[in-house]
């Protein structure tokens, strides 16, 4: 009954990560510190994840929704260190960052390789396994949420209030992703199609700052430049 | 005693940029004034006018003045660290 609207979903949140990795990738563009590829490459791994979901939606493979889940949970570690190091100076954890980076890379490659490779140990993961993976990733959000609140709460301005909200909407997504797999006789229901709207409402707020951020202030420069005598 | 991070080169070059980009709206730009809002040495500050005017994002051969593609990249620099002021990452 809600295949459908699932599946709408995952496919309209897989499009908005895709849209939200150009702009992620500005930070990295404009200094180019490794600390800050942590946000496109979460969001790109986010957006991955949806597109496979959408596929195992399509197209029952065995298998499938678990590589989503890693991959799911592996970008939600990106972003988690991302904002870890942004904090810190960049000489300093220069080398830490990079340490961090390829590990979490050849981890999740090696998870996808043994996942694809092996299918039995997918039977393992889906239960216990995956619960763990999808409190690592609520664990991970919950950190995001902190450090983007203690943020605005530090500069106190109204445009910064945006992406925690984003955030905790995603967390909350999360949240309704971890209770479906620990409850075996959980039944997709409004809760399920509402957690996966909250992740679009989410989405949708990363999108509209970028919009605010990039595209209103072109605007409003373009405005002020015809202006000038 | 309140201690000030260290700039690295694309933040200076930013922050020059910026202050040049108000101090060209006034009648004329005052090295000595943007010298003290910079907060570097006047000789360092000179070899950093010589380097962005060589990238060509500045002018100085009557006085010292943004060129189109130094309007651009001050107006993309300020968007990005807006941005990564509204995503809560700071840039330090």
């Amino acid at each position: 009954m809600y295949e459908v609207p699932r599946l709408a979903i995952e496919i309209a949140s897989a499009i908005l990560y895709f849209i939200l990795v150009r702009y992620m990738i500005k930070p990295y563009g404009l200094t180019r510190e490794e600390r800050y590829l942590g946000l496109p490459l979460g969001f790109g791994f986010l957006g991955v994840a949806e597109t496979i979901l959408a596929i195992g939606i399509i197209l029952p493979i065995h298998g499938i929704g678990t590589v989503s889940v890693v991959m799911r949970t592996f970008a939600f570690v990106f972003l988690a260190f991302t904002y870890y190091f942004s904090k810190k100076p960049s000489k300093n954890s220069r080398f830490a960052w990079i340490i961090i980076l390829s590990s979490i890379i050849v981890g999740l490659t090696t998870w996808i390789l043994s996942l694809v490779s092996a299918p039995l140990m997918t039977i393992g993961i889906t239960t216990s396994f995956g619960i763990f993976l999808r409190i690592l990733a609520l664990v991970c959000l919950s950190y995001i949420c902190i450090h983007t609140l203690r943020s605005h709460i530090k500069s106190l301005d109204p445009t910064t209030i945006w992406i925690p909200l984003g955030f905790i909407l995603l967390a909350i997504s999360q949240y309704s992703q971890l209770i479906r797999a620990a409850d075996e006789n959980y039944l997709y229901g409004v809760a399920f199609v509402g957690g996966l709207a909250a992740r679009l409402i989410g989405l949708a707020v990363f999108l509209y700052v970028a919009y605010r951020t990039f595209y209103r202030a072109t605007k409003r420069g373009g405005i002020n430049e015809a202006d000038r005598p | 005693m309140k201690q000030i991070a260290r700039r690295d080169k694309l933040k200076i070059y930013g922050d020059l940029l910026s202050i040049l980009n108000e101090e060209t709206s006034k009648d004329k730009v005052v090295l000595t004034r943007v010298q003290v809002r910079l907060n570097v040495p006047f000789d360092r500050l000179k070899t950093y006018i010589t380097q962005l005017s060589g990238l060509g994002l500045i002018d100085d051969e009557n006085s010292l003045k943004l060129t189109e593609k130094g309007k651009q990249y001050i107006k993309e620099y300020e968007n990005v660290l807006d941005f990564m002021k509204r995503m809560g990452i700071a840039y330090q």
